[in-house]
């Protein structure tokens, strides 16, 4: 039952990796992929990104994030290049209308906007799906000096997703057993209608959130200096990564200067 | 016997609350003794627990009079910090108390706090993950357990910190019969063989008996009764007055000790109870 963007615990090089160069390597994908404007350049983006992926050992686990990019690309086009007046009608839907009318334009940017937007998130999966959530957030605290406390809530929210996904069904079935329906077509009714499902959810996190701070408190949080079971550390592999990255990057722009 | 907590005068009252939790308790537990207490709901067990923790009075609020002294220590006047050094605490809300996405980061997540180096947290861990039989769940997502598989996270958790005492606030509450047993193995291994004092506080008689060697019993803030298992089933009009039912196999030994049928100690366990009963029927 592995959700999308996951962290999935493997052995592999790019597990290995420090937080911060799969950080740079995500961002530089995005940037890259703003640089390119033809399909061809995306494509081996987009390929780059699965290559990580499949030394990582997540291809599978990152593919139904995948899938759901293409969709919502596919979509986007489709909403969008009916939006492009320029360029030689291709296409009418209602003909005689004049509505519904797709370009040649229309249609080649709207495919590259797509493709642009499912390169630019493509790499997020596989970051999150070969970096524990943890080693982030160490690095959040360690080399950008975000202060533990906030990182430790930002964790610890992620934590409790499953917990109150959970306690909504089991309300949901209780509030049901006793007749409650939660449907009907007026929106306004259906905000009142959540009442009954989201009191007893706020009352029920208020008193874990308490039950948890004593059991924090037990066990000496926040009470002094920490130390890191796990310290990450920059490694040979993340120059040699980096200088991949960096290659590709002086690639992309001479390619672009040069126009070829 | 040298006390490692002692309780005097220990009375508390919840903020805007008519009557106290706790009302002039005395109580000494020893190094090394595995201590069960009971008692009927708002008996004030839990909050017993939580002012030998130091919770109150440094979490929550109250009025307290009287005094913890853990290792002749004023536990009121030692920070949390200090404590959580020494005392353990685990408590009924499998879901409430384990903070991390893993069980390792779980496990890391007290010793980090105390400030303790990498090479000795990585030692601690693996053998608390030992102890508590869960060296395979390591690397496993917290949200994925069992509840008798979080609630020994949660242990590994309290002794990764080699605290001198173990307390246990209703452990197995939300756990059925194969959970509850893991939790008390754990248990009962941490306090025979590690020497670690056990104070739990639970409702399933039976369970307590097999296992604990006193007895506390609480009713309405007070210490009712304080007993060795074996006198508290010679003696059931004690817990009938509290409304507190002695297990089935108590209550048919005690009867037959009555009719003159069974003679000896009386059994705690089921299996005690059928080898005294297959003396008396000739199998």
């Amino acid at each position: 039952m592995t959700g999308v963007a996951e962290y999935v615990h493997r052995e592999s090089p790019i597990h290995a990796l420090h937080p911060i160069t799969k950080l740079i390597w995500s961002l530089s994908v995005v940037t890259m992929s703003f640089m390119f404007t033809d399909l061809m350049g995306q494509a081996l983006l987009f390929l780059s990104v699965l290559l990580v992926a499949g030394l990582g050992r997540v291809l599978r686990e990152t593919l139904p994030a995948f899938k759901a990019l293409f969709l919502m690309a596919g979509l986007f086009t489709v909403f969008r290049v009916f939006f492009i007046q320029e360029g030689q009608t291709l296409l009418t839907l209602l003909p005689g209308t004049g509505l519904g009318r797709i370009t040649d334009v229309g249609l080649r940017s709207s495919i590259e906007l797509s493709c642009r937007m499912v390169v630019m998130a493509a790499s997020f999966p596989v970051l999150l799906a070969t970096t524990a959530v943890k080693d982030l957030v160490v690095t959040l605290v360690e080399k950008l000096r975000v202060p533990y406390i906030y990182a430790f809530m930002f964790v610890t929210s992620l934590r409790f997703i499953p917990t109150f996904l959970r306690e909504m069904d089991q309300i949901a079935m209780a509030q049901r057993s006793r007749g409650y329906t939660g449907e009907g077509r007026n929106p306004f009714r259906k905000v009142v209608a959540l009442a009954p499902l989201a009191v007893p959810l706020l009352i029920s996190s208020v008193r874990k959130a308490q039950r948890m701070a004593i059991s924090m408190e037990t066990r000496g949080f926040a009470s002094g200096t920490r130390s890191q079971l796990h310290r990450t550390r920059f490694a040979g592999r993340d120059s040699s990564f980096l200088l991949i990255v960096g290659v590709m990057f002086v690639a992309v722009i001479f390619i672009k200067t040069k126009g070829i | 016997m040298n006390s490692l907590i002692k309780i005097e005068g220990l009375s508390f009252t919840y903020p805007g609350a008519q009557k106290a939790a706790l009302s002039r308790v005395d109580l000494a537990i020893g190094q090394g003794e595995f201590v069960g207490i009971t008692g009927p709901a708002g008996a004030g067990k839990s909050t017993l627990l939580l002012c030998i923790n130091g919770i109150i009075p440094h979490f929550q609020e109250g009025e307290v009079v009287g005094s913890v002294r853990f290792q002749g220590v004023d536990t009121f006047e030692t920070s949390c910090r200090d404590l959580a050094r020494s005392i353990g605490s685990v408590f009924e809300d499998p879901e409430a108390q384990i903070v991390a996405m893993t069980v390792e980061e779980e496990l890391a997540f007290g010793l980090e706090n105390l400030n303790i180096p990498p090479a000795e947290m990585e030692e601690r861990i693996a053998w608390a993950l030992k102890m508590t039989g869960i060296e395979s769940l390591r690397y496993r997502s917290t949200a994925q357990l069992s509840g008798g598989q979080k609630q020994r996270v949660a242990i590994a958790a309290a002794i990764a910190l080699r605290p001198r005492v173990l307390l246990l606030d209703e452990p197995t509450s939300e756990l059925d019969p194969v959970g509850t047993d893991e939790v008390f193995k754990v248990l009962r291994h941490l306090n025979r063989d590690l020497g670690i004092t056990v104070v739990v506080v639970e409702q399933k008689l039976d369970v307590l008996m097999e296992h604990v060697n006193r007895l506390v019993i609480m009713d309405q803030g007070r210490v009712w009764a304080d007993l060795p298992p074996r006198q508290v089933l010679a003696q059931p009009e004690l817990l009938d007055e509290i409304g507190l039912c002695v297990p089935p196999v108590g209550r048919l030994a005690h009867r037959l000790r009555q009719a003159g049928l069974l003679g000896g100690e009386l059994p705690l366990t089921v299996e005690e109870a059928f080898r005294g009963l297959a003396g008396l029927v000739g199998g």
